[in-house]
């Protein structure tokens, strides 16, 4: 007898719950803003969505891989602030595109500062990089201590309104994110990630450089971090040093909403890319449902957590059910 | 490509423990040895030492003659030395074929792997275990969705996909069940004349008999003897592991008629592996389950212990009873002690005094009094011979053998009536096992009834009034008195008709 089992239907398509959400909401929105489909609305939407998006793929590689990163939110603040004060509003597109290159090297080093301490060092993954994000923020505040600063308005324009083939520039960006994964995910190290994060111990016993990869998450975090700052930098054309405190938060939130489990070793990068666009769509929701912003964090907080709930609700009913079954007569 | 590995007088502390003070091991392509030893003895360290799991801290490793390092799995595996690991080392999200070949994927075009090929090349392994699965493994299933037998056929199949020129198997027929082992055994023929050397650890001396070559025997971290198994004898070698003698000759409890009242009734049983179980057992009764593995006898017991859910009648002392929570049925005096220690067992990172009394706090008041917690709790471990270095130690310094006890001792707190046991003497050494038929049969006579399903056919002719066999999900054959024989125990697990039935 086959029997229907949630778990190994999660285990196996992750990204199904979050599909099932994202086009709910996408109903939901489309409802209370017709024009949701058009190109503008398109556009406007998903380039706000797509700093959240490109965290969460980090989130999603160490998460993957058995930890957590609390500290990406500092990240996105630096490489903002490090764009803001270096290209300024009058700066070239050059000295901009210089300073791209350093933000993903400062990335880059922000996430290998994480991995030394938690794969080489074997301390917490969620302390060390709680630890760090204020040493990130701190960071942040030391190279723009007030607001202000900004890129030049044309490299801003350029984020905002490109749209080859009619489309956000957002999709483009996402469809390389999911073909690198693709990639990743079909090399050894994608079988890697995979191992370490379901069970370290077997992994090693297996000769998986388990270090190794775990070091590597969080340098992958880093640099989509720095992916994110650069994206939202863009948006807004200013500099400000909390920008990233509200995303870390998101972050994980996408990818918990994506199907990943937090424990790791199950789940992918699609589920969470959704996670995230359901996590944007919810936002839209609220402000056309004309709900008071004094209900706003309420709201949000509810429908994730019974977003999060659903499937422990969904297994509860079915052992209800199996247990009426063992009645006697 | 041949292989001699010597391991000499190696010492392994882990923290103040000492687990190896002088380890030995000789081992030579196309020989099997058996590694032996007690709970506790320091096999498993042995073996983590010889794979590179773990560094030992004094002693040399030789390799073909030369003196080599291991500082981790991975330069014992460049060596061709690959290990079936006890606790398997498996990861359950991932799939059958994932799992077999992590780490030496093929590899086509921009490093992608080759799914196709690692399909293949997983069928190839699979077939070497063909006809011994009761559902068909697929190379894509996942790992947590097998039963345990399966899982260990996989943890072996990895082991050998590495082609290895030293195979350890710590305990690899632990879950394995008689038409396995017995396929087990023949590859392990097949890989010795491929000049393959086999270590061989192993709790169940008839397999050792059967596929050992050499042996060597660890007591307390020392090896005390090797030689060949052709000149020792099941006693001598057992003397040599316990330096206590004669321990598999417990006495079989009087094999007097019981003549008194029924008090378990059970009719028409069914869950998702069981297909109609009927049984009567009277008071004071020790009766065995018997069967191959997964037969349903893990739920016959847990429907018992209202731990699963289940249809059918249940009657115990004469009124009808349907548990749907364990603790309704310790209200009743039912016990259950299960087959995964580790997991059901035992908080194993808590205390001996928590897990001894965790059953058992509500009748030491609202504030506790712990002073007679400690005392009950010092008493039990007394009466069971628990070796311990105190009540506050966590469960997990403990060796199985003694772990087990924890668990029986927590259950026998309550004065229980009806034990259910789930395997008990798994992966427990042979002196502790003798302790545990003393105490089972001393149970029984004390009026307390026992329904003990075990993997090793012996303990149950040894030990039982009688024997229900498992086949599928139903009781194949019932066996008792002079039909109670091994040869009887080992058809009716097959599913063979006899006529030895009563």
């Amino acid at each position: 007898m086959k029997r229907f089992n949630l778990n190994a239907l999660m285990t196996r398509n992750p990204a199904l719950f979050a599909l099932i959400l994202l086009v709910l909401a996408i109903v939901v929105n489309y409802i209370l803003q017709p024009n949701l489909f058009a190109r503008d609305t398109l556009n406007s939407n998903m380039r706000v969505f797509l700093p959240i998006i490109l965290l969460s793929v980090g989130q999603a590689v160490v998460i993957l891989g058995g930890g957590i990163d609390i500290s990406v939110g500092g990240i996105v603040s630096i490489v903002n602030t490090i764009l803001a004060t270096r290209v300024g509003l009058e700066g070239s597109p050059e000295a901009m595109w210089q300073y791209v290159a350093v933000s993903l090297l400062a990335g880059v080093l922000a996430g290998a500062i994480n991995g030394f301490f938690i794969a080489y060092l074997r301390l917490q993954p969620i302390i060390t990089t709680y630890a760090t994000s204020f040493l990130y923020f701190g960071f942040a505040l030391f190279i723009l201590p007030n607001p202000g600063g900004g890129i030049p308005a044309q490299i801003a324009s350029l984020y905002r309104n490109t749209s080859p083939l009619g489309l956000p520039l957002a999709f483009y960006v996402i469809a390389i994110v999911l073909g690198a994964w693709w990639y990743i995910r079909s090399t050894r190290y994608g079988n890697y990630l995979f191992a370490v994060g379901g069970k370290a111990q077997a992994a090693y016993e297996t000769a998986v450089p388990v270090t190794l990869v775990q070091f590597s998450t969080y340098v992958i975090s880093g640099l989509m971090a720095a992916f994110s700052g650069i994206a939202i930098t863009m948006l807004s054309g200013s500099g400000n040093a909390e920008i990233g405190s509200a995303m870390t938060l998101n972050s994980i939130t996408a990818v918990v909403i994506g199907g990943t489990a937090m424990s790791g070793g199950v789940g992918g990068v699609a589920g969470p890319i959704m996670g995230a666009i359901t996590l944007g769509l919810i936002q839209n929701i609220i402000s056309f449902a004309q709900i008071n912003t004094w209900w706003e964090t309420l709201v949000k907080a509810l429908i994730i957590v019974i977003a999060l709930a659903t499937p422990g609700i969904i297994n509860l009913f079915k052992i209800t059910s199996q247990r009426a079954i063992g009645r006697p007569e | 490509m041949t292989l001699s590995l010597s391991a000499q007088n190696v010492v392994k502390r882990y923290g103040g423990v000492v687990a190896l003070s002088d380890g030995n091991l000789e081992v030579n392509s196309g020989e099997v040895v058996a590694l032996i030893g007690a709970n506790g003895s320091g096999k498993s360290t042995m073996s983590k030492v010889i794979n590179g799991v773990v560094v030992l801290d004094r002693g040399q490793l030789l390799l073909d003659g030369k003196p080599v390092q291991f500082n981790s799995p991975h330069d014992a595996k460049q060596m061709g030395i690959s290990t079936v690991f006890q606790e398997l080392s498996l990861v359950p999200q991932m799939t059958v074929a994932d799992n077999i070949w992590l780490t030496r994927e093929p590899l086509g075009p921009g490093g992608v792997v080759n799914r196709k090929m690692v399909t293949a090349k997983t069928e190839e392994l699979l077939a070497l275990f063909a006809g011994t699965f009761k559902i068909d493994l697929r190379p894509d299933a996942l790992v947590s969705e097998l039963p345990p037998d399966e899982k260990q056929i996989v943890e072996i199949l990895k082991a050998v996909s590495f082609n290895p020129r030293l195979l350890i198997l710590d305990e690899a027929t632990a879950s394995l069940d008689s038409r396995q082992v017995q396929r087990l055994f023949e590859l392990v023929a097949k890989w010795k004349t491929q000049d393959k050397a086999i270590v061989f650890v192993s709790h169940r001396m008839e397999e050792i008999f059967r596929i050992a070559d050499r042996y060597s025997v660890l007591r307390n971290g020392k090896t005390v003897g090797a030689g060949a198994m052709k000149d020792i004898t099941e006693n001598d070698l057992v003397r040599l592991m316990v330096d206590k003698e004669s321990v598999f000759s417990f006495s079989r409890a009087a094999a007097q008629q019981n003549q008194k009242p029924v008090c378990l009734e059970i009719k028409d049983l069914k869950t998702a592996t069981l297909r109609g179980v009927e049984i009567s057992v009277r008071e004071g009764e020790l009766v065995g389950i018997g069967g191959l593995q997964g037969q349903g006898q893990r739920d016959l017991l847990l429907s018992l212990f209202g731990d699963i859910s289940f249809a059918g009648s249940i009657q115990y002392n004469g009124k009808p009873v349907h548990f749907r929570h364990p603790r309704q049925a310790m209200k009743h005096g039912f016990a259950l002690v299960p087959g995964d220690r580790a997991r059901e067992g035992l908080l194993y990172i808590r205390s001996i005094l928590e897990n001894m009394q965790l059953p058992s706090w509500a009748r030491y008041g609202f504030l506790l009094k712990l002073g007679k917690a400690r005392q009950d709790a010092a008493n039990m471990g007394n009466s069971l011979n628990l070796k311990m270095a105190g009540l506050d130690e966590p469960v997990s310094s403990l060796s199985g053998g003694n772990a087990q006890k924890v668990v029986i001792g927590k259950w026998l707190m309550r004065q229980p009536s009806l034990l259910l046991l789930d395997d008990p003497t798994k992966g427990v050494d042979v002196g502790t096992k003798a302790e545990f038929y003393e105490l089972l049969t001393r149970l029984c006579e004390e009026g307390k009834t026992i329904l003990f399903y075990s993997s090793d056919d012996d303990e149950l002719v040894g030990l039982c009034d009688r024997v229900l066999v498992l086949h599928d999900g139903k009781i194949q054959t019932e066996l008792a008195g002079a039909a109670l024989t091994k040869e009887n125990l080992v058809a009716a697990s097959l599913g063979v008709e006899h006529g030895g039935a009563q």
